[in-house]
């Protein structure tokens, strides 16, 4: 089983198409972190100029009837039915800062967790992708066939295919987490806020990265489970892509009840440990209305996990038994 | 009408490289219906030599190869390989077994080189081989070119070279000569027999016969998925009761008979009559099931029809096998 894994190691870094994926992926990580760099950036001179004539216009302004718009506004919150924000948020009572006239800074700590997300996303489907075709193709070209006349116990067939794919994605997933982890923090440090970056912060986020270099070993091993099902890279592709647009998009984006039960909620609560999802809560009011607000929810860390190792079990499985009892022809 | 085992029941028993008792698979197709594709197959190939393995068409040649590498699970029979039960003890014995099923299937866009690399590693043999086994197939140049660039001839070459990797001995060849020149078939004809001489087994399906013939030491013929006969080819072949003469008249011009066409038509009719099976074939005519050539001339000079050329011709596999299979083909299936 290790040699065969070995083999099929070989086998993973001497394709095409497992290239074309890894450089595809630097080449993505490497672009976020040029957009990164960009989002971050403070403004130009020109840009800051035209934020304090702004400023000023504005400044002006409320000297003049600051104190006139505060009665007016008091006066009409007074007035809205109940349920209504706190005076605060509905009126300004202060003038206006030369801040809300310019781009907030970027903080490190609260930039990072969103970037290490957007990477897992991008790593999973590669090596879904990556994976699939491994053991796909094999079915496709015929190949398993010969292979099997070689190597016919096919549980270690299967093992090592598996574990090849999920062994071959480790590296990468570790060269593009530290890529984003030391790439953003360097950008950051130039142009934006990286103090109060506590040893905590950097542990979280390196505690993410591991999760995400795990989910995406386990994501390359699903999509050989899912090429081997469906004997093609094609297909295998064709039905992640029509799961995500159909089932997470529409089913999710319309019975927001059933996020909880859907791949990407526990993924996320996996990856970011705890994820919070909005679900519409309509109900008639006292006036005989219909009102509807957004609850708050959250999914916890423990049930990402324990969804993402059910998925895993039940595919793995479901591969061994389809391949073990498969007819090769 | 099975004529099973001749080879292997004569004296004492020939050990046996594979051996396959009551083998049945019914495969069941997308839309639910079942095909029997092997129905009760047993079959016996002696160690040693070159067993053809002869089916027309879709008669389970190519299922019962594969049910044999485990490939495809049986319904219900045994078999065995170097006495041991496969697709259990598979593992044990598939270090000495080399197969190619159907057309050679490698990673395609891997060269010939790199895909014998990782096949040598699967099994744990010397790198050192993949060049060897390349060079004895000829393809030492062309190893590392794409597999999917190689020709028919190639393909089948690199696939005879993986077997080789194991040093084999017992070879399975599903339809090897598919699709190759006079050249490629006569390169694999070579190859088996060259292999056969060196003390392995050779099991070669096929359904053209001309070309088992030629390299068989023994064979199995086989019909719906049913062993329809089995032997030295001598045997099978002689095993039909049929000797067969090829005839020419030759009277002379003025004879009461008639010009030449109504001779041989007075000389089918008189053989017909004396219980013989005569076929014209241009000038000549075909008679078969004389017990003796001189027969024939002796019936025919009673009439004056004089013979001017009397040749046996040996019965050959291909109309044996037309026989069986035609046979089977009335009887239906059981
Ligand atoms: N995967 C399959 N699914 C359904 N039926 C099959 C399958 N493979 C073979 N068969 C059927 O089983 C029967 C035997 O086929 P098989 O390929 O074993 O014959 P063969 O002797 O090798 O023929 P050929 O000389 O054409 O290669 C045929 O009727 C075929 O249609
Ligand atoms: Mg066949």
């Amino acid at each position: 089983m290790i040699r065969l894994s070995g083999v099929e190691l070989r086998r993973l870094v001497a394709r095409r198409l497992t290239l074309i994926g890894v450089a595809g992926v630097l080449l993505i990580t490497a672009i976020v972190l040029v957009a990164t760099w960009n989002n971050a950036r403070p403004e130009s001179e020109d840009q800051r100029r035209q934020a304090q004539a702004q400023y000023e216009i504005a400044a002006k302004d409320w000297e003049l009837h600051g104190a006139e718009y505060t009665k007016r506004c008091l006066e009409d919150y007074a007035t809205m039915p109940d349920p209504k924000d706190p005076v605060e948020v509905y009126c300004q009572t202060n003038g206006p800062s030369i801040d809300q006239f310019l781009k907030p800074r970027a903080v490190f700590a609260e930039v990072m967790p969103e970037q290490l997300l957007g990477g897992s996303y991008l790593l999973v489907f590669a090596a879904f992708l990556i994976g699939a075709s491994f053991v796909g193709a094999e079915f496709s070209s015929g190949s398993i066939g010969n292979w099997l006349t070689f190597e016919p116990r096919r549980m270690r067939v299967y093992g090592s295919k598996l574990l090849a794919a999920a062994i071959g994605m480790v590296p990468v997933a570790v060269v593009v987490y530290a890529m984003l982890l030391v790439g953003t923090f360097l950008i950051i440090d130039q142009v934006g806020i990286t103090a109060g970056t506590t040893g905590k912060v950097w542990g979280d986020l390196t505690a993410q990265a591991g999760r995400g270099v795990l989910v995406t070993a386990v994501g390359a091993a699903l999509g050989g489970v899912v090429g081997l099902l469906l004997r093609h890279t094609a297909a295998a592709i064709g039905v992640a892509m029509g799961y995500i647009v159909l089932v997470e998009g529409v089913f999710g984006g319309f019975l927001t009840k059933l996020q909880p039960w859907l791949v990407k909620l526990n993924f996320d609560a996996w990856i970011q440990h705890d994820a919070t999802y909005y679900i519409d809560n309509c109900q008639p009011t006292s006036d005989g209305g219909y009102g509807c607000s957004t609850i708050t929810k959250t999914l916890t860390f423990e049930h990402g996990a324990w969804y993402l190792a059910v998925v895993t079990v039940v595919l793995v499985a479901l591969g061994a038994f389809v391949f073990s009892s498969r007819d090769i022809s | 009408m099975p004529r099973s085992g001749e080879a292997s029941r004569g004296v004492g028993m020939p050990d046996l490289a594979i051996r396959t008792q009551a083998l049945r698979k019914t495969y069941r197709t997308r839309r639910g219906k079942r095909v029997v594709a092997v129905q009760g197959l047993d079959l016996e190939v002696p160690v040693g030599g070159v067993h053809g393995f002869l089916g027309p068409n879709g008669s389970g040649k190519t299922t019962s190869i594969r049910m044999l590498l485990g490939l495809v699970r049986a319904d219900a029979g045994t078999m065995m390989v170097f006495d041991q039960v496969v697709p259990e003890h598979l593992p044990d014995v598939v270090g000495r077994v080399g197969a190619i099923v159907e057309s050679p299937k490698f990673f395609p866009t891997f060269s010939g080189r790199k895909n014998l690399e990782l096949l040598a590693d699967a099994i744990g043999a010397p790198r050192g081989r993949v060049g060897e086994v390349l060079e004895e197939t000829s393809l030492g140049e062309r190893g590392k070119d794409k597999f999917k660039t190689y020709s028919l001839g190639m393909k089948q070459r690199l696939a005879i070279a993986a077997t080789l990797l194991k040093e084999p001995e017992l070879l399975i060849f599903d339809e090897p000569t598919n699709g190759l020149d006079p050249a490629g078939i006569r390169e694999i004809r070579e190859t088996m027999r060259g292999l056969g001489e060196q003390g392995r087994t050779v099991l070669v399906s096929s359904h053209i016969l001309a070309e088992v013939e030629q390299v068989a030491d023994t064979v199995s013929i086989i019909g719906h998925g049913r062993l329809l006969a089995s032997g030295t080819v001598a045997e099978v072949i002689g095993g039909s009761g049929r000797t067969t003469v090829k005839v020419a008249i030759d009277s002379p011009i003025d004879s009461p008979l008639g010009d030449p066409a109504a001779q041989r038509e007075a000389a089918t009719r008189i053989l017909a009559a004396a219980g013989l099976t005569v076929r014209a074939e241009g000038n000549y005519l075909f008679v078969d099931g004389a017990e003796h050539p001189a027969d024939v001339t002796r019936r025919l000079a009673q009439q004056e029809l004089y013979v001017s050329e009397l040749i046996p011709v040996r019965a050959d596999l291909e109309s044996v096998f037309l026989e069986l299979t035609a046979d089977e083909g009335l009887g239906g299936t059981r």
